[in-house]
């Protein structure tokens, strides 16, 4: 979940409201899904005093900036939604001053491309900060690590227009970057600029790479890797710039630009529009103006609303919600609400979607919770039942219940257990290799125990009821998770007896009639091992812990355990 | 004064001393072993415990000499020396080589040679011409009939000489056989005993007068045993009162894991609500894992790092349908769920990828095509997320989730659970709800509870499941979801701080935890 760092007087002018109460800040802040994260006061002066906000809806893109976030509280105070009318339509047309080129070259790799310009005002320290920042969040978040969406902004004073994107040769473009002091080839760029090692997955091996030049045929930047060091940096003081947003993802990167622009418009600057002109038909057709609104009108009954809610709101009421919401809603029979998304949202899948904004916008104080009144059974699952019994029989044949995790090292699990991995389930990814398998038996966790638990004054009598991971090819998943029981007796005298004295009282206790025949398991001794054998079929195993095994795990004390499977032994 | 208590705490060999003995008297181990008929060790243990009383000091004290016989010493007494042997075999058997006398008589080498060697120099053995041993005097010299008259004297005196009743041959004889200490190989140990004289202080008569006024006499009984009551004669006793405030010695019980215990605590509380629990395979599909929650291929929670991929078998081998189809279209247009979509191509050779569970709401989504209406269901089970362990992270951990169907159900409804939970589960005082996001549900809500000790935090996240979830998986009334975080509880109920230490492998830490949660 996006986390950002507002500043706080820049904040709280744009939601026009001075919070001192941290309470009444973060109860202010759940319209909007949001969280107080740090905020010191204590510290410096209010015009450098910054505020941590984490943004929990991954859906609303628009919140993750000073300027959204203000704006949602702010909309929710005032219930006055603001106009954007520098955003083109299907049915509104509008004059650009500036254009973009999209040639034929770039739809194979990164096809669409939005643009905006903002002027009017210098940009401030904290101003450029905040773009950056929201830049960021776009490209990271919203536009999954820059592949979907990616954003560049430059000074329109250095650009010749028209600017052309396209795409070119890796090896036969090269420009100097930012960071840099010297000319490299996009590829060099790849493979040596920490930007470009760092995003170098999205474009490696493409034949074709974007580039965006201006009239001139000067590099602007190779999107999304990095800008120009000559047109692309851009500072404070600044007053006129150029912000393109491009990527995999139409309706993201029209979104983006989107926000970007409502953002600025909110700080004071004016938007000046952009026409793309592609060199091949996209959704919005192949001349598109932006900032475009491209969004649907949705709609929901009312009584849809009501259901869902447990409410019974008037009309009246639910679009006074959506207004504090910042929606623009409608209804021409008192039955069916029309919203109109705003500019900067996209969030509305389903008809529904709208009714959270209704609950939002009416406020959760508002809902008394209402006591259930189905009646239903109960119940534990039967494995569970029978394990609760296991456990029971255990404790009273003096075992201490353990629990251990299920994910752990190829050393712990096979290596020293004398068997060989091939029947662990191995993760592909593991983050160390101390995580690295999913255990198949509970005997490694077991002697765990014993080799850290050597001053625990003996006898040590464990076990553990859980689950294990084996494989099974012949299943759909080729896995299976079943319940078992491990169980370990360690002291001077512990043998094959002692362990067989306590299985048989278990399994009489469970009403099994068992037998045993030997086995050679190699985490057990020869001759002092047996299979449990229930109806024919093997149920688990038990016996002396081989001194292999033991040595393993530095444990100085005889152990005898077994296992058994609680699934196999529920059955019938 | 001697308080009763005091007097009462006595043990019956104190208790005997005190009534036989006056203030002043002077007694030793042999008095009080003479007069009061205490075996040994008795004597001294009861002097112990009065000088550390203070009815007993010391007076005198001197050391004494003592030959007692070693497990050697022993043997020769019980089997004859090994002298005394040779001499009975070789007069039985007539003459034998000395390889033939150690292997009749188990001895080594040494031991034949040693003894044959001393038989020789008495005159009482020669050597004939074969080499063979033979008798040359048809009786023991008299130096080895006085060891083996030491021998039986000392095994007489339970193994062991003062050295005051020896004669000075005597002396003389028992000095070449021990040795300080006692060697393995010597029938003799010396050992040095410290012969103490005590004096009964002016206190043993306060003891005296208390003992008495309590009618205490040394002869009550001690443990009862089966023979007392069989014969009955406990009823002629009274019974000696024991100190009842010494620790007791420790017991190790089979017992409960104290975390296991308070997760059993919620699935009863769950199932006292109405709630059957479910339960599932820890590998999964990203289909089920996420895909049937409706959350997009390309969300951000579903990168590599995000989850644990299986690296042998990769995929499942199908996914059932028509489930397969109905969730893949609700991503691609929203199919029959009313939705639009997340409006991209589904995949559905990423959707077989197996991997492990990441979260518990999985068993919710596999829950409901075969979900009765209404039903209400839940579950505690093992999660695993790709995070650091630490503190405050695991790799696997419990999620405790649940669903709720029926036609009625709603928010308020909803938040009827939320608060029933907070309250039932949590033994929270206040409860809020606020707005939440999960990618599966719409509306959200988180609730956020103030406890008692941890004050406010969030208790867990639920919603109701979005149609294109419920639709895609057949059902068609609303379905409340929840999910509860009760690992803060969990380690506040059992006095921890570190959510590795739910897991601890230390027998002892998890022997000697106790938990502190009150089951409502």
């Amino acid at each position: 979940m996006p986390k950002i760092e507002v500043n706080e007087e820049l904040f709280f002018g744009l939601a026009g409201k001075t919070w001192s109460d941290k309470e009444e800040f973060e109860e202010d802040l759940t319209v909007a899904k949001a969280e107080l994260d740090e905020w010191d006061t204590s510290l410096s002066a209010d015009r450098e005093r910054t505020i941590k906000i984490e943004l929990n809806d991954t859906n609303r893109p628009d919140l993750w900036s000073t300027a959204g976030l203000a704006r949602q509280l702010r909309m929710y105070r005032t219930r006055s939604i603001p106009s954007y009318p520098f955003f083109a339509s299907r049915k509104k047309a509008l004059k650009a001053p500036y254009r973009v080129v999209v040639e034929k070259s770039v739809k194979g790799v990164r096809p669409w491309l939005a643009g905006l310009v903002a002027k009017g005002k210098p940009i401030s320290d904290a101003l450029l900060r905040d773009m950056i920042q929201t830049q960021e969040k776009l490209a990271w978040n919203f536009g999954r690590k820059r592949k979907g969406v990616s954003i560049g902004i430059y000074r329109i004073a250095l650009i010749e227009w028209p600017v052309h994107y396209r795409g070119v040769d890796p090896d036969k473009v090269s420009f100097v970057p930012l960071q840099e002091t010297r000319t490299m080839t996009l590829n060099q760029i790849l493979e040596q600029h920490p930007k470009g090692i760092e995003y170098a997955s999205i474009l490696k091996g493409r034949p074709v790479h974007p580039l965006l030049t201006d009239a001139k045929g000067r590099v602007l930047s190779y999107p999304p890797i990095i800008n120009s060091a000559d047109l692309g940096a851009v500072q404070v003081g600044d007053a006129e710039i150029f912000i393109e947003v491009t990527g995999s993802d139409y309706p993201s990167v029209a979104l983006s630009s989107a926000i970007m622009a409502c953002d600025l418009a909110d700080m004071g600057f004016e938007i000046d529009n952009v026409q793309v002109d592609y060199e091949y038909d996209t959704p919005f057709g192949s001349s598109v103006v932006f900032p475009y609104y491209f969004q649907e009108e949705v709609s929901v009954p009312l009584d849809d609303a009501n259901r869902l809610l447990g409410s019974s709101l008037e009309m009246a009421d639910a679009l006074e919600a959506l207004t504090r919401m910042g929606l623009c809603a409608y209804s021409t029979d008192g039955a069916v609400i029309h919203v109109a998304p705003p500019e900067y949202r996209n969030d509305f899948l389903h008809p529904f979607d709208i009714v959270e904004d209704i609950m939002i916008g009416v406020g959760m104080e508002k809902f008394v919770p209402q006591r259930p009144t189905d009646f239903t059974i109960g119940r534990l699952t039967p494995i569970e039942r029978f394990s609760r019994k296991a456990k029971s029989i255990m404790v009273g044949l003096g075992y201490q219940e353990m629990i251990y995790n299920y994910l752990g090292s190829g050393k712990d699990y096979a290596e020293k257990m004398q068997v060989s991995a091939e029947g662990l389930v191995k993760i592909a990814n593991p983050m160390t290799e101390n995580y690295e398998y999913v255990r198949n038996s509970p005997l490694p966790g077991l002697l765990q125990t014993e080799s850290v638990s050597a001053k625990a004054s003996y006898p040590h009598r464990t076990f553990e009821v859980g689950k294990v991971v084996l494989k099974a090819p012949e299943v759909n998943y080729g896995v299976v998770t079943r319940q078992y029981i491990g169980f370990l007796t360690s002291h001077a005298q512990a043998d094959y007896n002692e362990i067989a004295s306590h299985v048989a009282a278990f399994m009489y206790l469970l009403g099994k009639e068992y037998t045993v025949r030997e086995s050679s398991d190699s985490r057990f001794v020869p001759g002092r091992q047996v299979d449990v054998l229930v109806d024919g079929a093997r149920v688990g195993i038990f016996g002396e812990l081989h001194p292999l095994v033991l040595e393993a795990f530095g444990v100085m004390m005889p152990c005898a355990a077994g296992e058994l499977d609680l699934e196999m032994l529920l059955e019938d | 004064m001697i308080d009763q208590s005091a007097a009462r705490a006595l043990h019956p060999l104190e208790v005997k001393i005190i009534l036989a003995f006056s203030s002043g008297d002077m007694i030793d181990s042999a008095r009080v072993r003479e007069k009061l008929g205490f075996k040994e060790g008795q004597d001294q243990q009861a002097f112990s415990w009065l000088v550390a009383k203070g009815v007993l000091e010391e007076a005198d004290r001197q050391t004494e000499v003592f030959y007692e016989l070693t497990p050697f010493g022993q043997e020769w007494h019980d089997e004859g020396t090994p002298v005394r042997r040779i001499f009975s075999l070789l007069r039985e058997s007539g003459p034998l080589s000395l390889p033939d006398i150690a292997q009749k008589l188990g001895f080594d080498q040494k031991t034949v040679g040693s003894a044959f060697g001393a038989l020789s120099k008495e005159g009482v053995c020669a050597m004939d011409e074969s080499r063979r041993a033979v008798l040359a005097r048809p009786e023991l010299p008299q130096s080895l009939l006085d060891t083996e008259a030491l021998l039986d004297a000392a095994a007489a005196h339970n193994g062991s000489l003062p050295e005051t009743s020896l004669t000075p041959q005597q002396k003389a004889l028992v000095a070449q056989y021990a040795k300080k200490r006692g060697a393995q190989d010597a029938p003799f140990r010396i050992a040095e005993r410290a012969k103490v004289l005590f004096r009964l202080t002016p206190l043993a008569s306060e003891y005296r007068e208390a003992v008495t006024a309590l009618g205490m006499t040394g002869e009550e009984l001690g443990a009862i045993t089966p023979e007392m009551l069989e014969k009955g004669t406990w009823k002629q006793g009274s019974f000696r009162p024991y100190n009842l405030q010494i620790p007791p010695a420790r017991v190790i019980p089979g017992r409960r894991n104290p975390y296991v215990e308070f997760l059993d605590s919620v699935k009863d509380k769950l199932v006292s609500l109405g709630f059957e629990e479910f339960d599932g395979n820890m590998v999964e599909t990203e289909f089920w894992n996420s895909d049937a929650l409706f959350m997009p291929q390309f969300h951000s929670a579903r990168d590599i790092h995000d989850v644990y991929y299986i690296e042998e078998p990769t995929h499942a081998k199908f996914i059932e349908e028509p489930y397969l189809s109905r969730v893949a279209a609700a991503h691609e247009h929203g199919g029959n769920t009313g939705s639009r979509g997340w409006q991209y191509q589904f995949d559905r050779d990423f959707t077989r990828r197996l991997i492990l569970r990441s979260q518990g709401t999985v068993l919710s989504a596999r829950q409901l095509p075969k979900a009765k209406v209404p039903g209400k269901y839940f579950g505690i089970v093992r999660c695993f997320r790709y995070d650091r362990v630490d503190a405050t992270h695991l790799s696997d951990f419990y999620q405790t989730e649940g669903i709720v169907l029926g036609e009625d159900v709603n928010l308020r409804t909803l938040l009827g659970f939320l608060e029933m939970f907070a309250v039932e589960v949590a033994g929270a005082k206040e409860v809020k709800y606020v707005p939440g996001y999960f990618p599966f549900t719409e509306p959200s809500i988180e609730v956020h509870i103030k406890h008692p000790v941890l004050g406010w935090f969030e208790l867990g996240g639920s919603g109701i499941f979005r149609p294109e979830v419920t639709r895609s998986l057949g059902v068609d009334v609303p379905v409340l979801a929840w999910g509860i975080g009760i690992d803060r509880m969990a380690l506040m109920a059992l006095g921890l701080n570190d959510l590795r230490e739910l897991f601890s492998a230390d027998l002892e830490s998890v022997r000697m935890r106790r938990s502190q949660y009150k089951i409502q």
